[in-house]
């Protein structure tokens, strides 16, 4: 344990926490890329809505069990193009490192526009493989369970859906025009204090989790700052 | 009767509850479905599911089947064949027979709802003869119209333009349309027939039956006898592998009844499984569903070798079963399967072979990627994700114009 061994998980917070469930309609566009230039020239043009799916909400569809390539664009490069070099460019951009989607779409457009530029040939998708462009829709509801205490929210973290933990991780930022805060980290900060946990918790790389890995993190930090509040073993 | 708190066993408390919490926030509603089939088919297969459970969710739901003549499903099933690609022709008489027949229908249909889901092309045209009767219509598409007829599919863009939304199964069959299109991947159900659980003496019996021996590893590809599912591929595919490692093939489906090339491939299939002890070839009733089931739970390794599918069903039904499942690289299985992940997708016979051959010498990796495959469909491809995407969009639907609604 490394937090204050005088922390009282039954503290009452001044403002409970709100689980929020959300729900998430892709929305096709239907247009497509068949090769990087097309991806290129229409990243360019479409809403900021679009590179936010593809980068982020993305990941409450029909995404595989294991995190290979954190993002669409460079899934798409790694099995489509079946360029590994351009894949490993784009999982490494992290979203989170800009302002907001003006500069993201900014900085996505010129490792694209810098790859093509050095090679013979444009690249071009398998058949099947073809970018599909989406955006999406979402219903956010107040679930039924409140935290009151720190120990109401492990409780309340391990029953919540993943989607759940994707609003108030990811959404969060966004919400908060915060890019390093979430809804967790920011509401023990301001209820409890907690440093060493509220900073563990904005350091988690959760870019290259799944969701469900991400739960287990969090609660794994706060077993391991505060010891054991819900029944959780690593 | 199956109820929805039957299926917190599979998909957990957090998933039943919150189609609770979702259908509350929505509140009472009346929601129609229409189709054009009681039974037979994956869409009078999931409504038939999915009626019951709405309206354990608090949804008033009803569902209609529209009445139809011979000479309507004949020009019906000419819309189905043009919109996935064919060149069909249909004289105008045969539209206007389209249009009477739905004119005749919505005669018939005397109430009115808050939602109307109307499935495929069959029944669209209700919406010039019923708008007043519901708020909100939305046309469901469950073909794949990535590459339709041109001249058919102006005919029903006309129609499905008045619709307030579409539905698609595929980011790629979007369409250019005058209202949102939202995407609702297909799902199976964990409790039906082709899905349960079943005992080991119930899938023996089943093997019994049909005269199917477990000395060797078993192969199999269940679709019904048609080019687009390669079966000719797969025999080829399984006397590669059979030069290297010994294993039985068996190849399960129905007959392609309204595929003209449906007999000549039949008999291909026959011909070349001739004098091949490991290769049996089964024609099943279209409702074998517990032999399909029973056949799904004794292989080893599940091929899917189509060179043409929209999303490939069959292939979430091998995944649920926990099984390692080899598919071409086509339509919806590119993104159901990932390559030591889910599955294996492959492009040709020899890409089949060898990865038959690859998972028959490992199979501890062929137990890991039936298990990561039955994880991945537990969470995406359930019935009651149906139910989820059915209640999100309602939502959406009464309030337009906006991508993010707090209820």
């Amino acid at each position: 344990m490394k937090q204050t061994e005088k922390f009282d998980p039954n503290l009452p917070a001044k403002d409970p926490f709100w689980f929020r469930e959300c729900f998430l309609m892709p929305m096709p566009l239907g247009m497509k890329a068949v090769n990087l230039r097309e991806l290129l020239h229409i990243l360019r043009e479409v809403d900021e809505s679009v590179l936010y799916y593809h980068l982020l909400q993305s990941r409450l569809t029909a995404t595989q069990p294991v995190v290979e390539y954190p993002n669409e664009f460079a899934l798409w490069a790694a099995t489509a193009l079946q360029d590994s070099k351009l894949a490993e460019k784009l999982s490494s951009f992290d979203p989170f490192d800009y302002d907001n989607m003006e500069q993201v779409r900014g900085a996505m457009v010129d490792i694209m526009e810098e790859y093509l530029w050095d090679l013979p040939s444009v690249p071009w998708a398998r058949s099947g493989f073809e970018f599909h462009f989406c955006e999406a829709s979402m219903v956010v509801i107040r679930s039924e369970i409140p935290a009151n205490t720190l120990k109401d929210f492990c409780q309340g973290l391990g029953k919540v859906g993943l989607d759940s933990v994707y609003y108030h991780f990811f959404e969060a930022r966004r919400r908060l025009g915060m890019r390093q805060i979430d809804d967790f980290s920011y509401w023990m900060e301001a209820n409890f204090g907690l440093p060493e946990l509220v900073e563990a918790i904005r350091d988690i790389d959760g870019y290259f989790y799944t969701l469900r890995e991400i739960r287990d993190t969090l609660l794994e930090l706060i077993h391991q700052h505060l010891g054991e509040l819900c029944g959780h073993t690593k | 009767m199956v109820t929805l708190n039957d299926y917190t066993a599979i998909v957990g408390e957090e998933v039943v509850g919150q189609l609770y919490r979702l259908a509350e926030a929505l509140g009472p509603r009346r929601f129609i479905h229409i189709n054009s089939t009681r039974s037979g088919g994956g869409v009078a297969e999931i409504l038939s599911r999915a009626v019951p459970l709405l309206n354990q969710l608090g949804l008033d739901t009803v569902w209609e089947v529209l009445q139809g003549d011979p000479d309507f499903f004949d020009v019906t099933k000419s819309f189905h064949n043009a919109l996935q690609g064919q060149d069909v022709r249909v004289p105008q008489s045969l539209l206007d027979h389209y249009k009477e027949i739905n004119r005749e229908n919505a005669r018939k249909f005397t109430w009115e709802a808050d939602f109307v889901l109307v499935h495929d092309p069959q029944p669209a045209w209700l919406i010039n003869e019923m708008r007043s009767q519901a708020k909100h219509w939305i046309w469901r598409c469950h073909i794949d119209v990535s590459r339709p007829n041109i001249k058919v599919w102006k005919f029903l863009q006309e129609i499905v333009s008045q619709y307030d939304a579409s539905v698609f199964s595929m980011a790629q069959f979007a369409q250019n349309l005058p209202h949102p299109q939202y995407l609702i991947r297909p799902s199976i159900d964990p409790l039906s027939e082709k899905n349960r659980d079943l005992t080991p003496e119930e899938i023996q019996k089943v093997l019994d039956r049909l005269g199917i021996e477990r000395d060797k590893p078993i192969i199999l590809q269940v679709s019904r006898f048609d080019s687009f599912k390669d079966p000719l591929g797969v025999i080829q595919a399984f006397r590669m592998v059979r030069k290297h490692t010994p294993c039985k093939l068996v190849l399960a489906g129905g007959e392609a009844t309204d595929d003209p090339e449906g007999p000549r491939t039949l008999a291909e299939v026959m011909e070349a499984a001739q004098g091949e002890p490991d290769i049996q070839v089964l024609l099943l009733p279209p409702d074998g569903h517990h032999e399909v089931n029973a056949l799904q739970r004794a292989a080893d390794i599940i091929l899917q070798k189509s060179t043409r599918e929209g999303f490939g069903l069959t292939v979430t039904e091998a995944m649920w079963k926990g099984k390692p499942v080899i598919g071409s690289a086509v339509g919806g299985i590119v993104l159901q399967l990932r390559d030591y992940s889910t599955g294996f997708l492959v492009n040709s016979p020899e890409g089949c072979a060898f990865r038959i051959r690859y998972l028959l010498h490992r199979p501890e990796m062929a137990k890991r990627m039936g298990k990561l495959a039955q994880e991945f469909v537990r969470q995406h491809f359930l019935i009651t994700r149906t139910l989820r995407d059915y209640l999100t969009l309602l939502s959406l639907l009464e309030n337009p114009g906006s991508q993010l609604i707090e209820l």
